[in-house]
C-alpha cells in the first residue's frame, strides 16, 4: 500500500476547521467569563455525554426514558372508553382484530361494514390479523366474533397498549435512530447533538398523545416512511420504494407523502442525466410491492366460497363504473370485485368535503361562508385543484433538485399542503407534517434558535389543535403534561421565553428567529393560552356550542398556513444555498 | 466552579412531569389508609383519633403525622368533602385520586430542598459526587415505586431525615431537634435512633476531648428541644398514651411481612423449606403444623418446620447487637462521615434481624448510604448489591401487568444510568479492595435478570398462576437477601478498616 502523504491530508482538515458544520454553538452559550452554559434543559440533560459518552449507554437510557413516557401516558383514557354503542378507535382496532383473525380474507372488507368496517390498506389488515390471533393466545374472549363487541377491560387495554407499543418500538424507533445517525453523518453534525434531536423527536407530544393516548397506530406508517427516507440517504432507491408502498400500504395517509417522493425518485431519474434502466427498475419494484401487498387478499379471493360471497354481494362502486361484463362466478371477477372494494373502502370520496372541525382551509372558509351551497363535485375538484397548487412548488424544486438533503423541507411543505386543502382530512393528520419538520431538528443547524421556535411552535400549535379531540378522550392531564414537558425540555414558550430573547453574540446571528416571526409566535402562545383560560371559566354563548372548538380550528388554520409558508421558505433558502456551494465548487475546480 | 448539569430542579421538574402521568396508575390499600386518616383528623374531635375504628387502617403513626394530615384535610374539604367522611370507606373518586397523589407531589419538595442543602453543604471536591449521589436519590425507582404508584409519603420523611442528617455535619442542635420531630412523624426511624444518641452523646453533649467532662449547657438545650418536640406531639393525648402505644407497636403481627422482606428471616424461611425435602434423608423431626399450613411463605404468621421457631425477643437481642457493633466505633471517631456509616449499618441491623420487616424499609439503608456510597471505590462496591437488591426486593410491591413494564424498566434505567455514572466518579480507595468481592458482585448482578424473567413471566406460563405462587416470591426474596446480607457485610468491612 502506498503511504499517503501528509500533504494531501492537510487542506482537507483545514477546510473542515474553516467552516466547522457542526458546531455546537446552538447549544451552548458562551458567557463572557469563559463558562459554558446549556442553551435549554435538553440540553443539560445530555451535558455529561458532550465529551462523548458510547452510544451503546446513550441509546438505551434514551430508549427506555421516551418508553417510559409512552407507557405513561398509555395508563390514561382511549378514544370511545365507555361510550357504547359505536366506541371509538380503540374499538375499531380491536373490532379488525376480531374480524381479520376469525374470517376468512375475502370478507374482510365486507363484514357488517356499518359497524367499523375495515377501511384501511391491507397491511393493517394482515398487522391487525398477528395482534388478534397472539391476543387470542392470552383471552379468547377479547377477540371472539361478534360477542366481543365493545368489549373494555384493564387486561385487554393492557394488550391492546403493548400492541402499539411493540408496534413502534419495532418499526418507528428503529427506523428513525438509523434515519437519524446517516442523516446527522450527511450533515456533518456532532454526535452529541445528534443524541439531542433524538430526544426532542422521540419524545413528540403530538405522536404520543395521539397513538398511546388516543389510540391509533400511526407510528407503523411514519416508522415506514423514515424506513424509506433513510433508504434513500443510504442510495438504495428500490428499498425505498418497497418501505413507501409499505406505508402507503399500513395507512392511506401516507398519500400526503407520495407526490415529494415521486418528484424525487423521478427526478433522481432524469437529473443530472436522464437514466432509463433506473426509472423502470423503479417502477417495477414499486408494482412488485404493491403486487406483493395484495397477493394474499387475492389469494384468498380464489377460493369457491369467496367466489360465492362476491356474487351474492353488492358490487363496489368502482366496478359499476368500468361496467364490464363478467360471469359472476368466474376467478377474474372476484379478483377484480376483491381489488375495488379495497379501494373503495379505503378511498371514501363519498363522504363530505372535511368532518368535525379540523383547522384546514376548507373548515375555515366555511365558518364565514357556508359551503353547502356547493355541488359535492365542484367542492371535490376545487379542493383537488387547491392541493395541487399548494404542493406544486416544492414538487418542482425536489424534482429539478433531487437532494436527500431537501426532502424534509420538501415533505413538510406539501404535507401541510395537503392538510390545509385536501379532501376529508382529521385533526389527527397534522402528524404527517410535523414528522419531517420535527426530523429536521436532526439537521445542520437544527438546533439553532431560529429552528426551535419555529418547529416547535408548529408542533405545540398542532397538539394545540388537537385539545378538543383530546378533552373528549379523559386525555387533558397528558396533553398538558406532555406538552409542556416537550416546551420546557426545548426552552420554548410558555416555559421559558429565552427563545425569544437575542443574545449579543455574533458568530450565531442569522441563526435567531426574525422579529417579526418573534412577534408572530408571542401572539399565538397568548392566544393558546388565553384560549385555554375561555375554554376552561367561560360557557359558550347560547346556539353556538362549537364556538371555543371552531376558534381553535381557526387559529390553528392561520397558524398552519404560516407553517406552510416557513416550510416554503426554508427549502427554496436550502435549495439555493446548495446551489451557491455547488457552483463554489464546480468554481474551484474549474480554477485548478 | 461550573454549575452542574442537570441540575436538581431539572430533575425534579421532568420527574413531576412524569409522576403526573402515572396518577391513574395502580394504588395500594396504603391509599385508602391515608385516605381515611384524612377523614379521621377531619371529622373527629383529637381525643377520638387514636381510638375510631370504622375502617380496619386505624391510625398507626404518631401524632405529627396526624396533623400532617389535618393539615392537608382543610385543603381537601375544598377539593371533594365526599372523601373526608369516616364512613366513606374505599371512596377513590378522581378528584382524590388526583388531590392525595398531588399531595405526595408537593411535600417531595422537602426532599428536593434537603438534597440542595446536601450538595450545598459537600466541599468543593466532593460537589459533583454530591451532585450526582442527590440525582440518584432524587429520581430513586424505590420512591418511584413505593410512593407515585404504591402510595405512601416516603419523599416527605426522607426529606427530613437528609435534612436532619446534613444539619448534623454542623448544627447538631438542629439536627437532633430535626429527628425527634421525625420520629414524631413516623416511628419506623427509631431504627435509627441508637446512632443519633451516640453521636449527639459524643459529638455534642460531651467535650471531643474528654469524654469525662460533658458540655452541661449544651446537653440542656438538647435536652429542652427533644423533650419538647415530644411533649408538643404527644401532649394532647397525655391521657390516652397507653392506646397511642398499642396503635403504634402492635405487637401481634409475625415475624415474616405478608411478602418476605429480602432479610436475615427470608434465607432463614428458604433454608427450612429446603431442609423439609431432604428432611427424610437426614432423620430430622418435621413440625407437622408447619407443613400443613397452606399458606406457608404468603401470609403473617411464618411457622417453621425444622428450624428453631424465632421469637420477638430473639430478633431485637440481634437486632440491638448488630446496632451496637458499629456505634463502638462512632463513640470513639464521632466524625459525620462515620455516623453516616453507622446510620446506615443500624439501617441494616434493623432491616435484616427485625421483627415484621417491611420490604419497604430497605430505603433505611438505600437512601443513607447513597450519601456516602461515592466516597471510594470499597464504598461503591458495597453499595453496588444493595442498590440492585432493594429494588429488585420491591417489585413484588407492584403485581398489576399495567406497572410491570413501569417498574422494571424504571429500575432498569436507573440502575445502568446511575451505576455507570457512579462507577466514573468514585475515587480509587486507599486500601486495597476486599479480595474477589468484586467478580462475586458481578455475577450477582447478572443473575437478577433471568431471575426477574422467571418470577414475571416464566413461572406463570409454566405453573400457571394458581400453583406454587410462592415460589417466585421465596425465590426473589430469597435472591435479593442474599445481596442485601452481602452488601451488609461488605459494608462492614469497609466501615471497620477505613
Amino acid at each position: 500500500m502506498a503511504p499517503s502523504t501528509p500533504s494531501s491530508h492537510r487542506p482537507r482538515k483545514k477546510r473542515t476547521i474553516a467552516t466547522p458544520p457542526g458546531s455546537n454553538n446552538s447549544l451552548i452559550i458562551h458567557t463572557s467569563d469563559t463558562q459554558q452554559l446549556p442553551a435549554f434543559p435538553l440540553v443539560s440533560f445530555l451535558w455529561a455525554a458532550r465529551a462523548g459518552v458510547s452510544q451503546w449507554l446513550i441509546l438505551p437510557l434514551t430508549l427506555m426514558v421516551v418508553g417510559l413516557f409512552r407507557w405513561a401516558v398509555s395508563l390514561w383514557g382511549y378514544s370511545g372508553h365507555n361510550v357504547p354503542p359505536m366506541y371509538g378507535d380503540f374499538e375499531a382496532q380491536r373490532h379488525w382484530m376480531e374480524i381479520t383473525s376469525h374470517l376468512p380474507m375475502a370478507n374482510w372488507y365486507l363484514y357488517d361494514l356499518q359497524y367499523w368496517g375495515l377501511d384501511y390498506p391491507p397491511l393493517t389488515a394482515y398487522h391487525s390479523w398477528l395482534c388478534g390471533k397472539i391476543g387470542a393466545i392470552f383471552d379468547p374472549s377479547w377477540f371472539a366474533l361478534d360477542t366481543s363487541r365493545g368489549i373494555e377491560g384493564p387486561d385487554l387495554k393492557i394488550y391492546m397498549r403493548a400492541t402499539v407499543f411493540v408496534s413502534e418500538y419495532l418499526v418507528f424507533i428503529p427506523a428513525v435512530v438509523t434515519f437519524l445517525r446517516r442523516y446527522t453523518r450527511m450533515h456533518g453534525v456532532h454526535a452529541w447533538s445528534a443524541s439531542i434531536a433524538l430526544v426532542a423527536i422521540l419524545l413528540q407530544p403530538a405522536t404520543i398523545l395521539i397513538d398511546h393516548g388516543h389510540f391509533q397506530f400511526n407510528t407503523v406508517m411514519l416508522g415506514l416512511v423514515v424506513a424509506s427516507l433513510d433508504a434513500i440517504l443510504a442510495g438504495r432507491m428500490l428499498w425505498a420504494c418497497i418501505f413507501f408502498v409499505g406505508a402507503l400500504g399500513f395507512k392511506q395517509m401516507a398519500l400526503y407523502y407520495a407526490p415529494v417522493m415521486f418528484a424525487y425518485l423521478l427526478g433522481v431519474c432524469v437529473f443530472p442525466r436522464i437514466h432509463v434502466f433506473r426509472l423502470l427498475n423503479i417502477a417495477l419494484v414499486t408494482l412488485a410491492a404493491f403486487a406483493l401487498l395484495l397477493t394474499p387478499l387475492l389469494y384468498g379471493a380464489t377460493s369457491s366460497q369467496a367466489r360465492e360471497l362476491f356474487a351474492s354481494s353488492p358490487e363496489p362502486p368502482l366496478l359499476q363504473a368500468l361496467s364490464l361484463s363478467l360471469d359472476k362466478k368466474s376467478l377474474a371477477y372476484a379478483l377484480l370485485f376483491q381489488c375495488t372494494q379495497v379501494v373503495h373502502r379505503i378511498f371514501p370520496f363519498a363522504r363530505g368535503l372535511f368532518e368535525d372541525k379540523v383547522a384546514n382551509a376548507w373548515c375555515a372558509i366555511h365558518t364565514f361562508y357556508k359551503l353547502h351551497r356547493f355541488d359535492a363535485s365542484l367542492l371535490q375538484r376545487a379542493s383537488l385543484g387547491a392541493t395541487l397548487a399548494s404542493i406544486l412548488v416544492p414538487c418542482v424544486v425536489i424534482f429539478r433538485h433531487p437532494r436527500a438533503s431537501l426532502l424534509l423541507p420538501a415533505m413538510s411543505c406539501v404535507a401541510w399542503g395537503f392538510f390545509l386543502f385536501s379532501f376529508q382530512v382529521h385533526e389527527k393528520s397534522v402528524l404527517l407534517p410535523l414528522l419531517p419538520m420535527t426530523l429536521s431538528l436532526a439537521s445542520d443547524g437544527g438546533l439553532s434558535k431560529q429552528n426551535r421556535a419555529w418547529i416547535g411552535w408548529a408542533n405545540i400549535l398542532g397538539c394545540w389543535t388537537m385539545y378538543p379531540l383530546l378533552n373528549r378522550e379523559e386525555l387533558r392531564m397528558p396533553y398538558v403534561v406532555m406538552t409542556l414537558l416537550w416546551a420546557y425540555l426545548l426552552g420554548l414558550p410558555p416555559t421559558s421565553f429565552e427563545i425569544l430573547r437575542s443574545r449579543t453574540s455574533s458568530d450565531i446571528k442569522p441563526l435567531e428567529p426574525h422579529l417579526l416571526s418573534k412577534l408572530i409566535h408571542l401572539a399565538f402562545y397568548a392566544v393558546m393560552i388565553g384560549w385555554h383560560v375561555i375554554e376552561a371559566l367561560v360557557p359558550p354563548p347560547d346556539g353556538k356550542p362549537d364556538l371555543w372548538v371552531v376558534l381553535n380550528a381557526l387559529i390553528g388554520a392561520a397558524g398552519f398556513g404560516l407553517a406552510y409558508l416557513w416550510c416554503m421558505w426554508k427549502l427554496i433558502a436550502q435549495c439555493r444555498q446548495i446551489e451557491a456551494c455547488v457552483a463554489d465548487d464546480d468554481n474551484r475546480k474549474k480554477k485548478q | 466552579m461550573a454549575e452542574l448539569y442537570p441540575s436538581l430542579t431539572q430533575c425534579a421538574i421532568v420527574a413531576a412531569a412524569f409522576k403526573v402521568l402515572l396518577f391513574p396508575a395502580y394504588k395500594s390499600t396504603d391509599f385508602e389508609v391515608h385516605r381515611n386518616w384524612l377523614a379521621i383528623t377531619h371529622s373527629l374531635p383529637i381525643t377520638e383519633w387514636y381510638y375510631e375504628k370504622t375502617s380496619e387502617w386505624t391510625l398507626d403513626y404518631p401524632p405529627f403525622f396526624a396533623a400532617f394530615e389535618w393539615l392537608m384535610s382543610q385543603a381537601a374539604a375544598w377539593i371533594d368533602p365526599a372523601m373526608l367522611m369516616v364512613n366513606n370507606l374505599n371512596y377513590d373518586s378522581w378528584q382524590t385520586i388526583y388531590f392525595q397523589r398531588s399531595t405526595v407531589l408537593v411535600t417531595e419538595l422537602v426532599l428536593v430542598y434537603a438534597l440542595s442543602r446536601f450538595i450545598k453543604s459537600s466541599s468543593l471536591a466532593n460537589k459533583p459526587a454530591a451532585h450526582v449521589a442527590s440525582l440518584s436519590i432524587l429520581l430513586s425507582p424505590g420512591l418511584l415505586i413505593i410512593d407515585h404508584i404504591h402510595f405512601q409519603y416516603n419523599g416527605f420523611m426522607y426529606g427530613i431525615l437528609i435534612l436532619s442528617l446534613v444539619l448534623a455535619r454542623k448544627q447538631l442542635l438542629a439536627s437532633g431537634f430535626l429527628f425527634a420531630a421525625l420520629l414524631c412523624f413516623k416511628h419506623i426511624y427509631l431504627y435509627l435512633s441508637l446512632a443519633y444518641f451516640v453521636y449527639l452523646l459524643r459529638a455534642y453533649c460531651l467535650d471531643p476531648k474528654n469524654v469525662l467532662r460533658p458540655r452541661v449547657l449544651n446537653t440542656i438545650k438538647l435536652g429542652i428541644c427533644v423533650v419538647g418536640v415530644f411533649a408538643i406531639a404527644f401532649g394532647p393525648f397525655v391521657d390516652q398514651l397507653p392506646q397511642v402505644k398499642d396503635r403504634l407497636f402492635p405487637f401481634s403481627r409475625g415475624l415474616c411481612h405478608a411478602y418476605w422482606a429480602p432479610n436475615f428471616w427470608a434465607i432463614y424461611s428458604f433454608v427450612d423449606r429446603v431442609l423439609i425435602t431432604v428432611a427424610p434423608r437426614l432423620h430430622l423431626s418435621i413440625n407437622q403444623e408447619a407443613l400443613s399450613s397452606v399458606t406457608r411463605g404468603l401470609v403473617g404468621d411464618t411457622s417453621f418446620a425444622i428450624l428453631p421457631e424465632v421469637t420477638k425477643e430473639m430478633t431485637f437481642g440481634l437486632t440491638f447487637i448488630f446496632q451496637l457493633i458499629p456505634l463502638v466505633k462512632l463513640w470513639v471517631r464521632p466524625d459525620w462521615d462515620t455516623f453516616i456509616g453507622a446510620i446506615t449499618l443500624c439501617g441494616y441491623a434493623s432491616f435484616l434481624f427485625g421483627w415484621h420487616v417491611h420490604e419497604k424499609a430497605v430505603l433505611l439503608i438505600i437512601i443513607p448510604f447513597s450519601l456516602i456510597a461515592l466516597k471510594d471505590r470499597r464504598h461503591f462496591s458495597a453499595f453496588r448489591p444493595l442498590a440492585v437488591a432493594g429494588h429488585v426486593s420491591l417489585f413484588p410491591l407492584l403485581f398489576t401487568p399495567a406497572e410491570f413494564p413501569l417498574k422494571t424498566v424504571y429500575t432498569t434505567f436507573w440502575l445502568v444510568l446511575f451505576l455507570f455514572v457512579f462507577d466514573r466518579m468514585v475515587p480509587v480507595p486507599e486500601r486495597p479492595r476486599v479480595f474477589l468481592f468484586d467478580r462475586f458482585s458481578l455475577l450477582y448482578l447478572t443473575l437478577s435478570i433471568p431471575l426477574v424473567l422467571y418470577c414475571s413471566i416464566v413461572h406463570r406460563l409454566v405453573f400457571g398462576s394458581q400453583r406454587l405462587q410462592f415460589l417466585p416470591l421465596m425465590f426473589m426474596s430469597s435472591y435479593s437477601a442474599l445481596g442485601v446480607v452481602g452488601s451488609w457485610v461488605g459494608f462492614m468491612v469497609v466501615y471497620f478498616t477505613t
